[in-house]
């Protein structure tokens, strides 16, 4: 499975093309548990792609890849924003931080995936994870 | 999302259906606002029909909360699925939130 898209900076994308990937996730071989937590992640990924990296500008795509590769899923999000310095996300779980309506979504990226990576000066992020029961279903 | 009020007792239960997400958080912030502008200050938010949240949600019911907290009122939880909780509790809101089993448990003393 190979899923590139290049969607518009506009967030009702987002709840539209998220759906839309997870149900041809569906025979993945990933339980609902992780697809629940693959969903979370691609739509944090994306509404931080169109509203921390391209701030909303019509101008600019985020460019999203979906594929299966042997035991893994693969997702990347790609934004053409300025790029942020990814390990100075403050810990939204410490205490001074718990009541901030802001900073959870890498956060939960990065605890429901199995691997995460930036690059690109924080505008690209890959998230991987990891499909127990080889893809078979 | 679905959003239904009700009063019971003392409180007004919210009963939620559906997904809450950065699309439909605005809507869930101006039913807070209606039920705040009735002076209401005990606010129980039943979760049982929510199939899905994300951190603009989470970031809604923070506010809810600290505006809750600032009048001297108050906000609980109930129905949450397993893994709705994992959500609050991955961010360790379950800590900052009180989240009850049953809307039963959530309204007895409140």
């Amino acid at each position: 499975m190979h899923i590139f898209e290049k969607l518009p900076s506009r967030l009702e994308i987002v709840h539209q093309f998220v759906p839309a990937v997870i149900e041809k996730l569906e025979k993945s071989g990933l339980s609902k548990e992780e697809l629940f937590d693959v969903k979370l992640c691609l739509d944090e990924a994306l509404v931080n792609a169109i509203k921390h990296g391209n701030k909303f500008s019509q101008e600019y795509h985020v460019e999203v890849e979906v594929e299966i590769t042997g035991d893994r899923l693969i997702i990347q999000v790609r934004d053409r924003g300025q790029g942020y310095d990814y390990s100075k996300i403050p810990n939204p779980t410490e205490k001074s931080n718990l009541e901030k309506n802001h900073g959870r979504g890498v956060f939960l990226i990065k605890t429901l995936m199995d691997k995460v990576e930036h690059s690109d000066c924080g505008r690209t992020i890959k998230m991987v994870k990891f499909i127990k029961n080889g893809g078979k279903k | 999302m679905k959003i239904r009020e009700e009063r019971i007792g003392g409180a007004v239960v919210c009963f939620l259906e559906g997904e809450i997400n950065i699309n439909n958080s605005p809507e869930l912030r101006k039913a807070f606002d209606g039920i705040i502008a009735k002076n209401e200050k005990k606010l129980a938010v039943n979760f049982s029909g929510v199939t899905y949240i994300d951190s603009s949600g989470l970031a809604t019911l923070i506010e809810m909360f600290q505006r809750l907290k600032k009048i001297g009122g108050a906000l609980r939880f109930c129905g949450m699925e397993q893994k709705i909780k994992n959500v609050f509790e991955i961010t360790k809101l379950h800590k900052l939130f009180e989240i009850f089993d049953t809307q039963e448990n959530a309204l007895k003393d409140f």
